[in-house]
C-alpha cells in the first residue's frame, strides 16, 4: 500500500521543550489511522506541522509521495481537515461559511454544498446562523466544510472534543462511512481510547512528543493475551495457592481482588475448585483478553489517562 | 461592523457642520465657504477621527480571523499567507475609500442644507482631491497597525497603538515636526501645508518608509508565525 503520510525525523521545539521529537509515522492509503495519547503528548502539534500551520524545526513531511513544503499548496487541495474546534463566522449562516469555503477552493458545483450539509445532517437549518449553533452542529459543520472538495485524505484533530455521547456515535458512524464510501485515507487524532477502538483500523501512540509504537488492530489483538480473571475474597492468599498448586507464576494481581492468570487458559473450573477447597471464595470468573486500554498504560509506563 | 463605521465616518462631520452652526449663530451674515468646511472636516478625519477609526478597522480585519478561529482554516484550504493578507488591504483600502466618501458627502448634504456659499466644480474636485489623497495615505500607514494586529492578535494593544498615534498627530500639530511624524503628514500633503523647514520630500519618505517598514515586518512574521 502506498504510504499518504510519510513523516521522517519530524521534531517541532519552543524553546528548550520539545513537543514532538524525532516522528516517523507513516499513514497508509485507505487506512483509518488512530493517532492515540494523552493530552499535551504532541498530537495536535504533529497534525498542525501536517497541514502547514506550524514549521517543523526539523525533520520532513511528504503527503503523497510529495514534500510538504515544495508543493504546499498542490497538496492541501487535496486535503480536508479539521483542527481542534472548528472556527466559522458567526453572522453567517452554514451554507454562507460552506460558500466562502466552496469559492475558495475552487468547488463551482451548485449541488456540493447541499450534498456535504446532507451528509452531516444539517440540510434541515438553512436560515440559522453557526453562531446559534450548538457544539456538535459546529463539529459536523467542520466535516461538511472538510469533505467539501471530496479530498483524498482527511486528518481530524479531535473531531469528537466536547461532544455528548450521541454526538460522538454520529461523528464515528459519519468517519467511518465517509471511509467506506468515498474510499478516504482518514487521520484521527483522539485521547479517548474507546473512540480510536471503535474507530481505527491502525494506530499510533504517541507520548510526551514520541511516537511509540504503530500497529495495526488486527496484530494488536494477535499480540494481546488471553487470560482468566479470578474475583476472589483474599487475593494474597489465593495468589500463593496458585502457586504451589498449578506453579502459576504469570499472574497479575489487580484491586478488587482481582487476580488475572495468562497460563493454564482452559483450566478455569480446576482453579476455581482449589480456592473453593481453601476457603477462597470465587465471586467472578472470566476468560478475556487485555484491551487498548491496557496496551496503552503499559506502553506509555503507566500515568494518567486523557 | 460596516454601519458602525459609517456612523464613525460621520462624527467629523457632524462636529464640523455643529462648529459651524455657532460660528452662524454668532456671526449672522457672515457667508460659510464650502471650501473652509471641507478643509476643517478634512483636518479631524486625517489627524483625529481618521486615524483612530481606520487603525480600528484594520485591526478588526487582520484580527477577526484569530477571534473566530477561522485563521487556520482558512490556510488549510489553501489560501496563501501572501494572498490574505493582499486581499484583506484591497478590502481595506475599498472600505476606507467609502468612509472618504461618506465624510465628504455628508459636508455637501450638510452645507446645502445649511447654506454654505462658494461651491462649484473646482471647489469640489479641489476638496476631493484633497480627502481622496488623505484616505489612500492613511490606507497606506494602516500597515504598521496591520503589524501590530498581527503581532499581539488582539484588539486592545492595536488600538491602543492607534490612540497614540492620534496623540502625537494632536501633540505636533501645530509644530514643524508634523511635516516628519508619518500620520500628521498626511495631513501636510492633502492640504498642502508645507513647512519651511521640511520640505515635500520628508514627508513623502516618511510616509514611504512607515508603509514599507511596516509591510515588510507584517510578510516577514507572517510567513514565519505558527498558527496555534
Amino acid at each position: 500500500m502506498t504510504a499518504i503520510i510519510k513523516t521522517t525525523g519530524l521534531t517541532k521545539k519552543y524553546g528548550d521543550q520539545t513537543a514532538v521529537d524525532n516522528l516517523n509515522m507513516t499513514v497508509k492509503q485507505g487506512q483509518i489511522y488512530g493517532f492515540l495519547g494523552q493530552n499535551g503528548a504532541g498530537k495536535t502539534t504533529t497534525i498542525r506541522m501536517l497541514l502547514g500551520l506550524i514549521r517543523p524545526t526539523h525533520g520532513s513531511i511528504e503527503i503523497f509521495g510529495e514534500h510538504l513544503y515544495a508543493k504546499q499548496r498542490e497538496i492541501l487541495r487535496r486535503v480536508g481537515s479539521i483542527v481542534e474546534f472548528s472556527g466559522f463566522y458567526e453572522n453567517l449562516t452554514a451554507r454562507e461559511n460552506l460558500l466562502i469555503n466552496a469559492s475558495l477552493m475552487g468547488v463551482h458545483s451548485k449541488n456540493a454544498i447541499e450534498e456535504a450539509l446532507e451528509i452531516v445532517g444539517l440540510q434541515d437549518e438553512p436560515s440559522k446562523m453557526v453562531g446559534k449553533f450548538s457544539l456538535g452542529m459546529k463539529q459536523r459543520l467542520g466535516i461538511a466544510r472538510a469533505i467539501l472538495h471530496h479530498p483524498e485524505l482527511l486528518i481530524l484533530d479531535e473531531p469528537t472534543n466536547g461532544l455528548d455521547p450521541i454526538g460522538i456515535k454520529e461523528i464515528r458512524n459519519l468517519i467511518k462511512a465517509l471511509a467506506e464510501e468515498r474510499k478516504i485515507t482518514i487521520l484521527v487524532s483522539s485521547h479517548i481510547l474507546s473512540e480510536v477502538e471503535q474507530l481505527a483500523d491502525h494506530i499510533g501512540i504517541i507520548h510526551l512528543g514520541k511516537l511509540l509504537e504503530e500497529i495495526s488492530f488486527a496484530e494488536l489483538r494477535q499480540r494481546n493475551r488471553k487470560f482468566l480473571e479470578f474475583q476472589v475474597t483474599n487475593d494474597n492468599r489465593a495468589a500463593m495457592l496458585l502457586e504451589q498448586h498449578f506453579a502459576i507464576t504469570d499472574y497479575e494481581v489487580h484491586d478488587e481482588g482481582i487476580i488475572r492468570v495468562y497460563s493454564h487458559i482452559g483450566q478455569q473450573g480446576k482453579i476455581n475448585k482449589m480456592l473453593v477447597d481453601h476457603q477462597i471464595e470465587v465471586t467472578r470468573i472470566a476468560l478475556s483478553e487485555d484491551r487498548l486500554e491496557d496496551y496503552f498504560i503499559q506502553m506509555i509506563g503507566g500515568g494518567k489517562i486523557g | 461592523m460596516f454601519m458602525i463605521s459609517l456612523i464613525g465616518a460621520a462624527a467629523a462631520p457632524i462636529m464640523v457642520f455643529i462648529g459651524y452652526l455657532d460660528y452662524m449663530a454668532k456671526n449672522p451674515g457672515k457667508p460659510v465657504l464650502f471650501s473652509d468646511v471641507w478643509s476643517d472636516t478634512n483636518l479631524y478625519v486625517t489627524l483625529l477621527i481618521g486615524t483612530l477609526l481606520y487603525g480600528v478597522i484594520t485591526a478588526y480585519l487582520f484580527i477577526r480571523e484569530y477571534t473566530e478561529d477561522t485563521m487556520k482554516n482558512l490556510l488549510t484550504i489553501p489560501v496563501s499567507r501572501i494572498g490574505l493578507i493582499a486581499s484583506k488591504l484591497v478590502l481595506l483600502f475599498f472600505w476606507i475609500m467609502i468612509l472618504t466618501f461618506v465624510s465628504w458627502g455628508l459636508i455637501l448634504i450638510l452645507g446645502l442644507l445649511a447654506q454654505y456659499e462658494g461651491l462649484s466644480v473646482g471647489v469640489i474636485l479641489q476638496s476631493l482631491k484633497e480627502f481622496v489623497i488623505g484616505g489612500s495615505l492613511l490606507f497606506l500607514l494602516s500597515t504598521p497597525t496591520m503589524f501590530v494586529a498581527f503581532l499581539f492578535k488582539n484588539y486592545v494593544p492595536t488600538i491602543i497603538f492607534t490612540a497614540v498615534i492620534t496623540m502625537g498627530n494632536v501633540a505636533i500639530a501645530n509644530r514643524d515636526y508634523k511635516a516628519v511624524f508619518p500620520w500628521s503628514a498626511v495631513h501636510v500633503i492633502a492640504e498642502n501645508s508645507y513647512v519651511a523647514a521640511y520640505p515635500p520630500f520628508y514627508s513623502y519618505v516618511a510616509i514611504a518608509a512607515a508603509t514599507v517598514i511596516g509591510f515588510v515586518a507584517t510578510i516577514v512574521y507572517f510567513k514565519k508565525m505558527d498558527i496555534h
